[in-house]
């Protein structure tokens, strides 16, 4: 009786990234007097369309929505020193050790996307590599992409209750005593 | 001032500065270096990191439990301190953190087999049997117990100095811990009434601190915020580790973090073979005058190799009884002779931590030498040398920075921002180990690579190895083998439900996620082939699952299971 679940994978994975706001993506302002966990931040992302988890998770492989420049907010012929500079801001913005508690689970995602953008782009022959994919395709834009925006309901529907938007719970699983 | 009075209750103590903080910030987790040797704990003070003092006025706590009569106890908070002699009696407990989550087959078990109490062992896969003199008699403990009972001092000395319950704490551990190492230090926070916030490797700790030292000068001389690359290179007394971090605007990124259990336990007990050739058998039959001889000779030795970092020969006189007499003088050259292979297990740490890096000797801005071991000099030349440099960094106290770095982490955690901005930081952390599962035969098949920024998260698709495999087992490993039988089993779950088909054509995706507390997540289920789409509800599991006797799981799935339930990988462009 069980019919199978239509569910892609990438609704457990929970990929819900969107692009940085031009905000955080423009190359000024490294330090401020602002904190890291100043507020506000978490109001700058929104949720954007599902992507395949591979998109993700081989970072070679262009995805259909924002180029690795688009997730830094970075030009496409951006020094190694500001894509370096970019990274840690994005870092400092989307890492779950300073986000606020209620965005726990989203930064994870924001986090790994950009660290996967910048550990390509850093690589001088990953960089080449994917550069060459980009002109193949010819379809890299210099604009930083606006978040789009979709149904609360499938927003709902694409987080597994657990995974991986959980909290800390030690205890849950110590068998041994 | 006026305002915060409102909130002391129950206090007659006059209201600090540090009061203040403690109040604003109820749940502000503390930083704890349970090392192998001696312990520490530091908090953040509302503008600085601040070590406790017990009331011995000691900011660094020898770790040891000694069980008398009904109470152990681990000295932390006696007025008087016990004396090495007694520490070394047979009724002390200690070096703890080397047996954690090992078991009886472990070489590093069985080299602490000549410490002074009873440490017996099957060989064959289970915990080893530890056990303190208390009145004539072995009583039996654990590693874990031992830890917990020394938490509960430490967590104790802590609450009555902060005058509030202390809850959470971020703890220092070797780089080298397997996760399942991590879960036997939680269980022991756990029995101390201790919730772990973060388990810190050592030396990105280490890296926490200088990072904010960095951002500090910044802010002093207006500097250009350029990346400055430091290596961290710490030996303790069980642990030796190596970091290299870049660190610009507060943010530490680990770039590689590499471990391994040499330390100064090993330099010593290098050292009493060096002067007592049949040292092993000597210390086998555990007969109390023989436990009393191996103590005077152990402290004696310690003494000789802390002076011979500042002396060039040391004379070292103990009188074993029974006639047997040491006398004997060793100078410098004999001491690097004998911890030559030592040295030289740290010298390759340090060349494999740059290869992983992808760095050079001359990418290096600072050297920073850290752990009880940072003294010694053969340790400082080789750490200088091979980074080419003629000086290591200052501003860093060795023994003190892994505790410091916790304390800030703690603060940094349990978000709590400075107007000041020194606590703007963050730690990009690296995954230490290779982690992935079972696949052809008995292959480790990598999913999450060692050092990997985490949080982290990647799948993999696999197959199946038979035709019309219904089933297929997950077996999750930790380590740096190529087969499974080099690493660790974390733990493993079973993928039902698999439609029947040729070998090789099902598709089974096993995900890995790694949260920013380190937690991993390992997520697996079968896919149709060419689709997105789900056969079954997926499995999450949390790892590591397994408890003691760990070394006999796989051998227990091999036997009941032989190849029948096994996975293949798929090549890469497949995927």
């Amino acid at each position: 009786m069980t019919a199978p679940m239509i569910a892609s994978p990438s609704q457990f994975l929970g990929l819900r990234i969107a692009p940085p706001l031009p905000r955080f993506a423009a190359p000024t302002s490294p330090r401020s007097a602002t904190s890291l966990r100043s507020p506000g931040i978490s109001a700058a992302y929104t949720a954007a369309a599902e992507r395949r988890p591979a998109d993700a998770l081989s970072p070679a492989a262009p995805s259909p929505v924002a180029s690795l420049y688009d997730v830094l907010g970075l030009p496409a012929d951006a020094t190694g020193q500001e894509i370096k500079a970019a990274y840690r801001r994005l870092a400092r913005a989307s890492h779950p050790d300073v986000v606020a508690t209620d965005r726990k689970g989203t930064s994870a995602d924001e986090f790994i996307r950009i660290h996967a953008a910048y550990s390509t782009l850093s690589d001088p022959d990953k960089r080449a590599d994917y550069d060459r994919k980009l002109l193949l395709l010819g379809r890299h834009r210099r604009t930083v992409r606006r978040p789009t925006t979709q149904p609360s309901s499938s927003w709902a529907f694409s987080r597994s209750p657990s995974f991986p938007g959980y909290g800390r719970r030690t205890w849950e699983t110590d068998q041994c005593w | 001032m006026m305002a915060e009075q409102v909130y002391t209750v129950a206090s007659d103590s006059e209201t600090t500065g540090d009061d203040k903080v403690q109040f604003a910030f109820p749940d502000l987790a503390i930083g704890i270096d349970i090392g192998t040797s001696k312990c520490s704990v530091a908090i953040w003070n509302g503008t600085q990191v601040e070590l406790l003092r017990n009331p011995r006025n000691q900011k660094l706590m020898r770790s040891y439990v000694l069980f008398k009569d009904d109470s152990p106890s681990g000295g932390v908070s006696e007025e008087l301190a016990h004396g090495e002699q007694e520490i070394f009696s047979g009724s002390a407990v200690f070096n703890m953190k080397r047996f954690v989550g090992r078991v009886d087959t472990d070489p590093v078990v069985h080299a602490s087999k000549t410490l002074p109490f009873l440490v017996q062992t099957l060989d064959i896969g289970v915990r080893p049997f530890i056990a303190a003199l208390v009145n004539n008699v072995w009583r039996s403990t654990t590693p874990e117990e031992v830890l917990a009972i020394f938490l509960v001092e430490l967590k104790a000395m802590a609450e009555v100095q902060l005058k509030r319950q202390i809850r959470h704490a971020v703890l220092t551990i070797p780089v080298s811990f397997s996760r399942f190492q991590k879960s036997r230090i939680e269980r022991a926070c756990a029995m101390a009434g201790l919730h772990v916030l973060r388990l810190m490797p050592e030396p990105t700790s280490v890296a926490l601190l200088y990072a904010q030292q960095q951002q500090q000068s910044l802010h002093e001389n207006m500097g250009s915020g350029t990346e400055k690359v430091a290596l961290i290179f710490n030996m303790g007394a069980g642990y030796c580790d190596v970091a290299i971090t870049a660190t610009a605007g507060g943010v530490s990124q680990i770039k590689a973090l590499l471990g391994c259990t040499v330390g100064g336990e090993d330099i010593l007990q290098n050292v009493l073979r060096h002067l007592l050739p049949n040292f092993d058998t000597f210390c086998a039959n555990h007969s109390m005058d023989k436990i009393k001889a191996m103590g005077l000779l152990r402290i004696a030795t310690q003494d000789a190799i802390h002076k011979l970092s500042s002396q060039p020969s040391v004379n070292i006189d103990v009188d074993l009884g029974d006639g047997n007499k040491i006398c004997k003088t060793l100078n410098c050259s004999e001491f690097e002779e004998v911890n030559g292979n030592l040295f030289e297990k740290c010298e390759k740490l340090i060349m494999q931590c740059l290869v992983d890096a992808k760095l050079t000797a001359e990418d290096i801005n600072d050297v920073i030498l850290v752990g009880g071991c940072s003294n010694i000099p053969k340790i400082r030349s080789l750490v200088l040398g091979l980074c080419k440099r003629e000086n290591l960094y200052e501003g860093i106290d060795p023994l003190e920075a892994a505790v410091c770095g916790a304390a800030l982490e703690g603060a940094v955690a349990s978000g709590i921002s400075d107007p000041s901005g020194s606590l703007d930081l963050l730690t990009i952390q690296a995954t230490p180990l290779n982690l992935g599962i079972r696949a052809d035969g008995d292959g480790f098949a990598t999913i999450i690579n060692r050092n990997t920024a985490i949080p982290a998260r990647k799948d993999m698709l696999f197959t199946t190895a038979h035709d019309n495999q219904t089933e297929a087992l997950i077996a999750v490993y930790e380590g740096e083998g190529k087969q499974v039988e080099d690493c660790q089993l974390l733990g493993y779950f079973k993928i039902t439900g698999i439609p029947p088909a040729p070998k090789g054509a099902a598709e089974i995706s096993v995900c890995m996620d790694i949260d920013a507390s380190d937690v991993l997540r390992v997520l697996a289920g079968v896919i149709l082939p060419g689709t997105q789409s789900t056969v079954s509800p997926f499995i999450e599991v949390r790892m590591p699952t397994l408890g003691d006797g760990h070394g006999w799981c796989a051998q227990a799935l091999a036997k009941m299971y032989g190849s029948t339930l096994d996975l293949a990988t798929i090549p890469k462009k497949l995927q």
